[in-house]
């Protein structure tokens, strides 16, 4: 009697895990991820090159820094949507230069291939008046193949959205980037899935560059939000650096939406001549910025600041009376 | 003025009962009668006459101000019409049209076919004209004004010419003055008169007139619009109202005129889609290629994209009754074969994309980079409407660039077009994003000619940690003038690390006395 109970609890058991592995591949299956407990594989992947059961079905870029690449799962997605913002219209030239490096790695993929990789840049004209217009030199100078370079001012967001649609039934571009200005009604979740699944049927990576933008559901593989950070010196032939001078361009990426189960921060330094991110050591970075404190800092105030309800700072009050 | 007023077909049903109309202009300081309906024509009105005069031989009149603008209008209106019968229409004057039918008539059932029918046609419309079909364009213009006829054989020139006024044959008013003083009124005493006593009289141009009116001199007809080297058409005894329809007609034609292109070993660049509505109204709409195309897909694609971009302009009304595709401008293609490689040519897909949003946008909205050589930022680099796009799908990497034998050529220029050499001048640090405008900023300095400690830009304070600089540029005298300021880039960083262009524009005791700043644009 006992035996036949256990034996159908262990029944039960068995296939409530079968169920809830089930579920488990579906939900990974939706997210295009892989699930979690095949995420090591995607990191090694078979030296034969076969795809094993259950890994990433993304074909992904590798940016070459460990740490970033396994919060990305792998590396940028080759095709589908991925999302870039930044917070205030001020940092857009960080933004602006963290998507052409992207753009430029694209691009030399695609060559690699033996492909042209022609990119092109769609911008909602209101973009371009608010933060600059891309400048053709210096598309150059960041190391991206300005001849093969098509730009697109679009008036209003639903013609853009209709030019990138467009782009994106056609096999030819490396890149598409999608430039618009804030979170506006005509590019919402639905959307931003709409172009996602052309994208990734058009194998084409699509980059939506998201100016002065509040974060916003939408269906990227991720969602970065890029911060200025301050650039590094440059080089010296011995070894040293030039002190003062201002060195490659540095941002600092936060990956706000990914697959991985926290939020993941780094300091990158993009290098035109090698056309690669190099990660920027943190103390370093740290040390530049207390060198850079201005003469008479004043604390950033909280929303909340000065209001009677506001949290009470630490410590100001002792939870418990002393003891001696 | 009538067709506004009454109806399009006031003609048929009889005018309604009306006061007789007139239109008055300013000639002279005088307001004068410049045209008039046939019912004021009949109670004694004159061209030319005074406004005041004319009303008090008629108190009833309807006197309104002509409208020579909208009378041009009309009459290109009419022009485009008149496209159904060919394609050379030219403007004659204010109120008249020539249409050269050579070739053409005996597709309307013969030159009195046509007349009748685009003068009942034209009748239906409420317009009324007069046309005469002769062999001689003066001839034309004669007849139809002062004759009535409706076909002149080439050899009753003479006997139609012979009873007509002098001014029948286009000559200033001050020689038919003349002609009239000394008693030839009519062409025919002039056909008898000895030619050269004539010239020495009346001029040269009385004699040519007459040679070409009795069609012995040459006289172009400029057409209004340029004749099309290759058209399809075709007529329909229904009218089509839906856009699918047109579409798919529009197909048929593209493959009507693919076959004389290939013959030809051409490929259009330039389409135009006639649309003849059937109350006369005209649509033309024109359709760019980026490459020369020949196939009918292809250009009916092209046509779908034009006519979503145009759809509230272009009202089908009753229906169209003629299309008419035509190619404007055309230009050598080569037919190339697909290899047997398996590897896609990507310049087709590129090429059609190209289309489909120029079709939409305009042809100006695809940029591409274009360098050139100067040092002012804003002249250095920028975008230029996409022309070529072998120059986008024809790299550099796939070492095409460099001639055979891998020598840099002598005289610096490469020899294929459109490919963009390695011109222009590149310094490392140049901004990604540029302002069109530089915005000006309040920048303070530790020493006038330094670079910035802090400045001011769109309401916030940003105070600078590092700065390169300067960097001078001075303007290009052979472009701008000697008088324009130099300036002094400065390429600075904030405490957040955002990095920016500054510039100083004049240099202090030489140039200016209080120097300003201006933000030009952003960095990574």
């Amino acid at each position: 009697m006992n035996k036949t109970m256990g034996v159908t609890v262990m029944a039960e058991n068995a296939v409530q895990r079968q169920t809830i592995l089930s579920l488990r591949e579906t939900i990974a299956r939706i997210e295009n991820g892989c699930p979690p407990a095949a995420m090591p594989t995607t990191l090694a992947p078979d030296p034969a090159g076969f795809r094993r059961e259950g890994a990433s079905h993304r074909k992904a870029l590798p940016l070459g820094i460990p740490p970033l690449d396994g919060a990305l799962k792998g590396g940028l997605p080759l095709e589908g949507l991925t999302e870039i913002r930044n917070a205030e219209t001020r940092d857009a030239g960080a933004a602006a230069g963290f998507v052409t490096a992207l753009a430029v790695l694209y691009q030399q993929e695609r060559k690699s291939k033996g492909h042209l990789g022609p990119v092109l840049w769609i911008s909602q004209a209101l973009a371009a008046r608010e933060a600059g217009h891309p400048y053709a030199p210096g598309l150059k100078s960041f190391g991206l193949d300005a001849e093969r370079f098509l730009f697109v001012s679009a008036r209003t967001v639903k013609d853009a959205l209709w030019i990138t649609e467009t782009a994106l039934s056609v096999p030819v571009f490396a890149a598409i980037v999608l430039e618009i200005r804030g979170n506006p009604a005509s590019l919402a979740l639905s959307e931003s899935r709409r172009l996602h699944v052309k994208a990734r049927a058009g194998k084409v990576p699509l980059l939506l560059f998201r100016q002065a933008g509040e974060e916003e559901a939408s269906s990227a593989f991720f969602r970065f939000r890029i911060r200025p950070a301050p650039a590094g010196e440059r080089p010296l032939p011995d070894g040293s650096v030039l002190c003062g001078s201002i060195g490659h361009p540095a941002f600092h990426l936060l990956v706000e939406k990914s697959r991985a189960y926290a939020s993941h921060d780094i300091f990158l330094e993009w290098n035109a001549h090698d056309r690669r991110f190099y990660p920027i050591d943190e103390r370093r970075n740290a040390a530049l910025q207390t060198n850079d404190q201005p003469e008479n800092p004043v604390d950033p105030l909280s929303a909340s600041a000065g209001r009677s309800r506001g949290a009470q700072p630490l410590g100001r009050l002792l939870a418990f009376a002393r003891a001696s | 003025m009538a067709r506004s007023r009454w109806g399009a077909s006031w003609l048929s049903r009889g005018r309604p009962d009306h006061p007789p109309v007139v239109f008055v202009a300013k000639i002279d300081n005088a307001m004068r009668l410049v045209a008039l309906d046939a019912l004021a024509e009949r109670i004694g009105l004159k061209r030319g006459q005074g406004a005041a005069e004319a009303r008090a031989m008629c108190p009833s009149l309807d006197v309104i101000a002509a409208d020579p603008p909208a009378d041009q209008a009309f009459l290109e209106a009419l022009a485009d019409w008149c496209d159904r019968y060919t394609p050379l229409v030219a403007l004659d004057g204010k109120d008249g049209l020539f249409l050269d039918i050579t070739g053409c008539a005996h597709l309307h059932g013969g030159e009195k076919g046509l007349v009748s029918d685009m003068l009942s046609r034209l009748f239906a419309l409420g317009v009324e004209a007069r046309a005469t079909v002769s062999s001689s364009a003066g001839l034309s213009w004669a007849a139809v004004r002062y004759g009535h006829v409706d076909v002149i054989a080439p050899e009753e020139a003479d006997r139609v010419l012979a009873p007509l006024p002098v001014a029948a044959l286009r000559l200033p008013e001050e020689t038919a003055a003349a002609l009239e003083r000394v008693g030839l009124k009519e062409i025919g005493d002039l056909l008898e008169a000895p030619r050269a006593p004539i010239a020495r009289r009346f001029g040269s141009l009385l004699l040519l007139r007459l040679d070409q009116a009795r069609g012995q001199a040459d006289e172009p007809l400029s057409p209004r619009l340029p004749v099309p080297s290759f058209s399809a058409e075709r007529r329909l005894a229904e009218p089509l109202i839906d856009e699918e329809h047109v579409l798919e007609l529009t197909r048929h034609l593209a493959k009507d005129v693919r076959s004389s292109l290939e013959r030809q070993g051409e490929g259009g660049r330039l389409f135009e889609l006639l649309l003849f509505r059937v109350d006369g109204r005209v649509f033309r709409v024109k359709a760019h290629a980026a490459v020369a195309l020949n196939d009918a897909e292809r250009i009916a694609a092209l046509f779908r994209e034009r006519l979503q971009a145009i759809h509230d302009d272009l009202d089908a009304g009753y229906g169209f009754e003629i299309l008419r595709l035509a190619v404007l401008r055309s230009e050598r293609r080569d037919p190339a074969q697909k290899d047997f490689s398996g590897v896609p040519d990507e310049s087709q897909p590129l090429a059609a994309f190209v289309d489909k949003v120029s079709a939409r946008f305009g042809p100006d909205c695809l940029m591409q980079a274009a360098f050139a050589e100067s040092h002012l930022p804003e002249r250095a680099g920028g975008f230029v409407p996409l022309r070529n796009i072998a120059a986008v799908m024809d790299a550099p990497a796939q070492g095409k660039v460099f001639p055979e034998g891998g020598a840099f050529p002598e005289s610096g220029v490469f020899p294929e077009s459109g490919v963009f050499p390695e011109s222009g001048v590149f310094p490392e640090n140049r901004p990604l994003r540029i302002f069109a405008h530089p915005e000006p900023v309040e920048a303070t300095a530790e020493v006038p000619e330094g670079a910035p400690r802090s400045f001011n830009w769109r309401k916030t304070r940003y105070r600078v940690t590092r700065a390169e600089g300067p960097e001078r540029i001075a303007a290009e005298w052979w472009v701008v003038g000697e008088d324009h300021p130099t300036r002094d880039y400065f390429r600075v960083e904030d405490q957040e690390g955002r990095r920016f262009w500054l510039f100083r524009e004049g240099l202090y005791e030489r140039e200016v006395t209080s120097a300003r700043w201006y933000m030009h644009g952003v960095f990574a």
